[in-house]
């Protein structure tokens, strides 16, 4: 049923239509809406769940590896500094095989204190072993939440479901809100491969020497790259039962494009206008727009990108000491393809600064008329600041 | 002495624990107390090595090996899961040593007894980080040597009184127990057994091996911290209700001290000093308690 | 809960599928712990060599038949020395040095008394029939052991006694209120009911004693000191001096005398404190007349004790001089003695003091200053040079021409005479002519000393035959051995006593019964000092789960396989029934 829905809310419905059983909560702004709306959905029964009020996000993530370890399928949400707090437990997470789904809202790390929208935080995360899938719209959010469950059940690895702070967690779109019947038939319920059981007693996580280490990590590995596979099976499920599927990348006018844009989050949709208006006065722009970070789509990138001329990657993030990190990574996917296109790397957007269509246009055009890269990274729109004071 | 526990064993032989390790035998009653519907969370801790190396486990219950400072925090997760699986009678405990209790771990603690999580918290407390090496806690005694606090930098901060930290959350039971007293242990694990909530036993667990004694005296060593009155036996319900187990005969603290070797640097004078500051907090104690020195 | 899926089985992750068992800890060890019993101060103490902290243990565990039958394996007369023992194990009591030694005698008789209640009848390891026959002469305590011993060790044994009931100085020296007649009875009765036979109101002569030797293949005298010494003063034959054991032997004998007035006592030995409390209880007023202190007196402490609490009056450092007669009583006069040094025994050397004589005038007076053998033939010859006379600590065995071999014992060969050491010395003459006919003289010292308690002088049965006794370290359990934490202050039970006034009224016997209740708490009291009474602490403590009990929870077993050698059991033992050795060790 369609609603209009903020972002947030359309976490809170997933969650409430996945069945999930056990909840941990510790607020930080702005991913408050979502576990105040399933305290509340808990309290009045919408949800038949235990809803925990951890005194930190690192007892939060602690929680729910407990929980998901005695067999109940789990959720938690938070973002920048709490994800951060979190960092030591998510590695630990998926060291454990357990398939927990976190909803991420990309906040910008501090000092200072900035709560608005940069993905530094949750790609900062990238290497514990975490699916990471960036939604641009709630509908995304929506739905990539209750497939991020069935995915992370199939692989026994836990998925993040990223949404931007603020232009997503509190804008008001129209969601279609699928009936528990649909999902239901999408998400079977949870059936835990291992579990905290008396009757069949042994020990999690135990000390674990170099000579089996390895093996364990491996498997981790194997995971991610079923998981590419997977990614698609379940989009197809899902689409078959519901009518919609996203793709682990999404192509827009990559056919003919020379230039790529490659885009993530709510920046791909300012992308797809800044397209219209560029394709508008004939330029051959496409972009790329990366939905599963991890595991990542190297084939996928290869492929879209290995027809352009030109590739723009926009971060909304950077890694200090390197550069942005969507850049790094597409960069990687590309450097063993024959004669692939270089890379313009621009960070645009920290801190929840706006990306127009006017600064992507701008970004074509300095592109367009380059043939290389003149820098590693370019950041877009530094002002003058007064280093004085 | 008879235990009113069951004889079948829930440990193995064959844990790496040294030789008199205070923490086996903590554990060895504790799980005859508590029986095999049990699940166990267990941080970062010597028991943690002694539990045993992939693929091998010590214990006969299940166990999830967790962080070090999440053990009030995991054990609310898994209790939360067996509840809505509809099992509300297998006991979900968290066995912590003290660095995992007292230090990093206090706050997940603080915060899943302030939620009154229904859990039994047990730290095994051996006085310092033993399993990194014999590093100073928040609960090696006054006095004592570490390897953080070694030569003329003995520690001059008094132990953390974590019972009573927690009794200030007003959880409905905490308790003290000693493996130099079985029956009053196994008697405690029982009783916590049959509370909702939260509940806190510190047991007081020897570490020749840190404590630089020799593993013969670990049982002799327990029992005359409660005799010296430096670790009364004692209970507290609903964090009013001072109930002290064991009133001994009259045992100097110098005594106590003179047998270990992490403490072998103490003057006479410092001892006196301990010994008043003993007296102090078993004074202390008693007025809690309702009663008279 | 659905089972888990195939994927179980493709996951490889840290999760265990195993025990530690694997590890064989065993192989840490520098020291080795085993258990082994050690021995008990008390059975050391004991002249018969009673494993008392093995009895107590029992008691404890309301196992009293069994009790009764470890005393009887070392001691036929339990029921005699419950009541009359002068315990030297409860002086040797570890317990002593905690808060108060263990009623072990209160305990020895409650066993026999119990015994005898329920008529129960004892289980014991009899040997199998030598074929050899032996005459013990005399039925007192010391041919009743040697009889008893004899018995079990396969012999055919025939007890002559000269006096119209058996017992000796236990029926004819020993006052009722101290041994009761049925007690006694009960106890012989036993006895023969093992297959001991004895013939009352058979004196042996010379005569016949040299047929004896003859017509048996060993004999045992156990006569005693039948022969009172009468005084050496002037005055000593006249009217109103009497003897004091023939006073003792009236009155057992069923006569009925009064004595009322003043009598007076002399001597300080038990037979005096028995003739004064005697009198007492036959109307008159007692006092004891002894030429040395009180503490000197060779009579048992608490003989003394409750000869005081009677009303008996002690006189001490006075000697007498001579007796004179005086209308119908008798004026005893007295030289005051003063201490000058030590004699050799230990006891204040006498002189005679400076003080002018004192002379006290009484009814009667009863003289208690020792007795004698009654025949020439029942001394035994002094050890010395022939090699056919052997001198065993207790008794004296010769070996000649004549015949069979004899053994002295009892009174006649003790250095202590009392009714302990003469049961000692009958075990010790039995044992000592098991080990003549099975292995030849040569054989006796050292199979002899094999079966000392502790070191000796004691010996035990159980371990002559190879019991589980033999097994026990001979290594003497001090007070500094037990772990005391693992004890509460307890008060030594209080055996009910009559009422001084109903004492003087009858001769009932004074210490009242205890209760199986009572028996068993203060039992409970006991060490236990070197033996394993099943406690636990060694499996409870063990932090690697290396002590393994047997399903009926009687036999624990280290399993080396895993012990590390941490030594807790041994230390936490209470009563050092284990020990720590090095590894390797053999």
């Amino acid at each position: 049923m369609k609603k209009v829905l903020e972002g947030s809310q359309a976490v809170a419905e997933a969650v409430r239509l996945a069945k999930v059983q056990v909840i941990s909560a510790y607020p930080i702004t702005p991913q408050t809406h979502i576990v105040e709306l399933l305290s509340d959905y808990v309290t009045t029964g919408k949800m038949n769940a235990k809803y925990l009020r951890v005194e930190s996000e690192h007892s939060c993530m602690a929680a729910l590896i407990g929980a998901q370890s005695a067999g109940v399928r789990t959720f938690t949400a938070t973002c920048s500094q709490g994800l951060a707090l979190m960092h030591e437990l998510l590695h630990w997470a998926s060291g454990a095989r357990l398939p927990i789904v976190m909803g991420e809202v990309n906040r910008a790390l501090a000092p200072g204190w900035n709560i608005w929208s940069d993905q530094t935080d949750s790609l900062a995360q990238r290497d514990t072993g975490w699916m990471q899938i960036y939604c641009e719209d709630s509908q995304e959010v929506l739905d990539s939440t209750i497939m991020a469950y069935r995915l992370a059940e199939r692989v026994n690895l836990p998925a993040m479901v990223v949404l931007d702070a603020f232009f997503l967690s509190h804008t008001y779109e129209p969601v279609d809100v699928p009936e528990q019947e649909e999902v239901d038939r999408f998400l079977p319920p949870y059936n835990p491969v291992f579990i905290l059981d008396p009757k069949h007693p042994y020990s999690l996580s135990p000390l674990v020497t170099p000579n089996a280490y390895l093996e364990m990590r491996h498997d981790i590995a194997l995971a991610m790259e079923d998981a590419l596979a997977i990614f698609d099976e379940v989009e197809g499920e899902f689409a078959r039962i519901l009518g919609r599927r996203y793709g682990m990348v999404e192509e827009i006018d990559c056919d003919d494009a020379d230039i790529v844009f490659v885009t993530s989050g709510t920046v791909t949709s300012t992308a797809r206008l800044a397209l219209e208006e560029l394709r508008a006065r004939g330029e051959k722009v496409g972009a790329l727009k990366i939905k599963l970070f991890r595991p990542f789509p190297v084939e996928a990138v290869r492929r879209v990108l290995g027809k352009a001329r030109k590739v723009i990657v926009v971060d909304r993030n950077f890694s200090f000491g390197a550069s942005g990190i969507f850049a790094q990574e597409v960069r990687a996917a590309l450097c063993n393809s024959p004669g692939h296109p270089p890379v313009f790397g621009y960070i645009a957007g920290l801190g929840g600064r706006d990306i127009t269509t006017q600064m992507l246009s701008n970004i074509y055009f300095e592109v367009k008329k380059s043939e290389a890269p003149r820098r590693e990274s370019v950041w877009v729109g530094l002002q003058e600041v007064n280093r004085a004071t | 002495m008879q235990l009113e526990a069951m004889d079948r064993e829930l440990m193995c032989s064959g844990h790496v624990g040294c030789p008199g390790c205070g923490a086996t035998i903590a554990m060895r009653f504790m799980l005859k107390a508590l029986g095999e519907k049990t699940v166990m969370v267990l941080p970062a801790c010597c028991w943690s090595v002694i539990a045993g190396p992939f693929p091998q486990s010590s214990l006969k219950i299940p166990v999830i090996h967790t962080a070090f400072e999440t053990g009030g925090a995991t054990a609310s997760g898994v209790r939360a899961a067996l509840d809505m699986r509809g099992d509300e009678e297998t006991t979900v405990i968290t066995w912590a040593g003290d660095g995992g209790t007292f230090d990093i771990g206090f706050q997940a603690l603080s915060g899943a007894v302030e939620r009154n999580e229904n859990f039994i918290y047990i730290c095994y407390d051996n006085e310092a980080y033993m399993n990194t090496g014999i590093q100073r806690s928040s609960s090696t005694p006054y006095g004592a040597w570490t390897t953080t606090t070694s030569g003329s930098d003995w520690k001059k901060l008094r132990k953390k009184n974590i019972v009573e930290a927690l009794v200030a959350h007003r959880i409905p039971y905490a308790a003290t127990a000693n493996i130099a007293y079985p029956e009053d242990l196994v008697r405690k694990v029982k009783k916590a057994k049959d509370v909702k909530g939260s509940r806190f036993l510190h047991i007081y667990a020897s570490c020749p091996t840190g404590w630089r004694i020799p593993s013969e005296m670990s049982i002799k060593i327990a029992r005359m911290a409660v005799q010296t009155n430096i670790f009364p036996l004692y209970e507290v319900e609903n964090g009013v209700n001072y109930t002290i187990n064991v009133k001994p005969r009259e045992y100097l603290v110098r005594e106590y001290f003179k047998l270990q070797g992490r403490f072998r640097h103490l003057s006479e004078e410092d001892l006196d000093q301990i010994q008043a500051m003993v007296n102090e907090d078993w004074e202390l104690l008693l007025r809690k308690a309702g009663e008279h020195a | 809960m659905e089972t888990p899926t195939a994927l179980q089985n493709i996951l490889y992750m840290p999760r265990t599928s195993t025990t530690t068992e694997s590890n064989k800890t065993g192989s840490w060890r520098f020291l080795r712990p085993r258990y082994e019993e050690k021995t008990s101060p008390c059975s050391v103490a004991c002249p018969a060599g009673e494993d008392i902290a093995r009895i107590e243990m029992l008691i404890t565990q309301g196992a009293f038949k069994e009790a009764w039958e470890t005393i009887l394996l070392e001691n036929p007369l339990p029921g005699v020395c419950g009541r009359v023992c002068y315990h030297p194990c409860e002086g040797r009591c570890n317990r002593r040095e905690f808060d108060a030694a263990v009623a072990i005698h209160t305990m020895e008789r409650f066993l026999a008394d119990a015994a005898a209640r329920n008529e129960t009848k004892p289980a014991l390891p009899l040997q199998p029939a030598t074929g050899r026959r032996i005459a013990i002469i005399g039925s007192g305590p010391a041919g009743l052991s040697a009889a008893w011993f004899l018995n079990i060790l396969g012999y055919e044994t025939e007890i002559f006694e000269a006096m119209p009931a058996a017992g000796g100085m236990l029926r004819w020296g020993i006052p009722a209120y101290r041994l009761p007649e049925a007690v006694l009875n009960a106890e012989i009765a036993r006895i023969e009911a093992q297959g001991v036979r004895i013939r009352t109101g058979e004196a042996v002569s010379a005569t016949r004693f040299e047929e004896m030797l003859k017509s048996y293949d060993a004999l045992f005298i156990g006569c005693g000191y039948w022969r009172d010494r009468p005084l050496d003063i002037p005055g000593a034959a006249g009217p109103g001096v009497e003897d004091g054991i023939s006073f003792l032997r009236e009155i057992r004998g069923g006569v009925k005398r009064d004595v009322p007035g003043v009598s007076a006592v002399i001597g300080g030995g038990n037979t005096a404190i028995d003739v004064a409390r005697s009198i007492v209880r036959r109307g008159g007023k007692a006092v004891i007349v002894y030429r040395r202190r009180r503490e000197d007196m060779p009579a048992f402490t608490e003989e003394v004790q409750s000869a005081g609490e009677e009303g008996v009056e002690i006189r001490e450092l006075l000697a007498p001089v001579r007796i004179d007669a005086a209308g119908g009583d008798c004026v005893l006069t007295l030289q005051p003695m003063a201490i000058a040094g030590q004699d050799r025994d230990g006891r204040g050397k006498i002189v005679a003091a400076a003080d002018a004589p004192v002379m006290i005038t009484v009814q009667r007076i009863f003289t208690a200053t020792g007795a004698g053998a009654a025949a020439p033939w029942h001394t035994p010859p002094v050890p010395g040079a022939p090699e056919a006379i052997r001198g065993l600590s207790h008794c004296v065995l010769v070996q000649d021409d004549r015949g069979a071999p004899v053994v002295y014992g009892g009174d006649l060969t003790t250095a202590d005479k009392n009714v302990t050491q003469a049961i000692a010395s009958g075990k010790q003459a039995a044992l000592a002519l098991d080990i003549l006919f099975r292995h030849g003289a040569g054989a006796m010292r050292d199979r002899l000393a094999s079966c000392l308690v502790g070191g000796g002088p004691s010996l035990s049965l159980e371990i002559y035959l190879n019991g589980p006794r033999r097994e026990r370290n001979a290594h003497i359990v001090a007070y500094e051995e037990i772990n005391a934490d693992y004890f509460q202050y307890e008060p030594r039970v209080v055996q009910p006593r009559l009422l001084i006034e109903e004492r003087h009224s009858s001769f009932d016997e004074i210490d009242l019964k205890i209760s199986a209740h009572t028996a068993m708490r203060e039992a409970g009291r006991c060490f236990n000092c070197g033996i394993c009474n099943g406690c636990d602490n060694c499996y409870l403590f063990c932090p690697d789960v290396s002590i393994l009990r047997s399903r009926d929870m009687t036999d624990r077993h280290i399993d080396y396989d895993y012990c590390k050698g941490c030594g807790l059991c041994v230390v936490e033992c209470p009563r050092n029934a284990m020990t720590l050795d090095e590894e390797g060790t053999p």
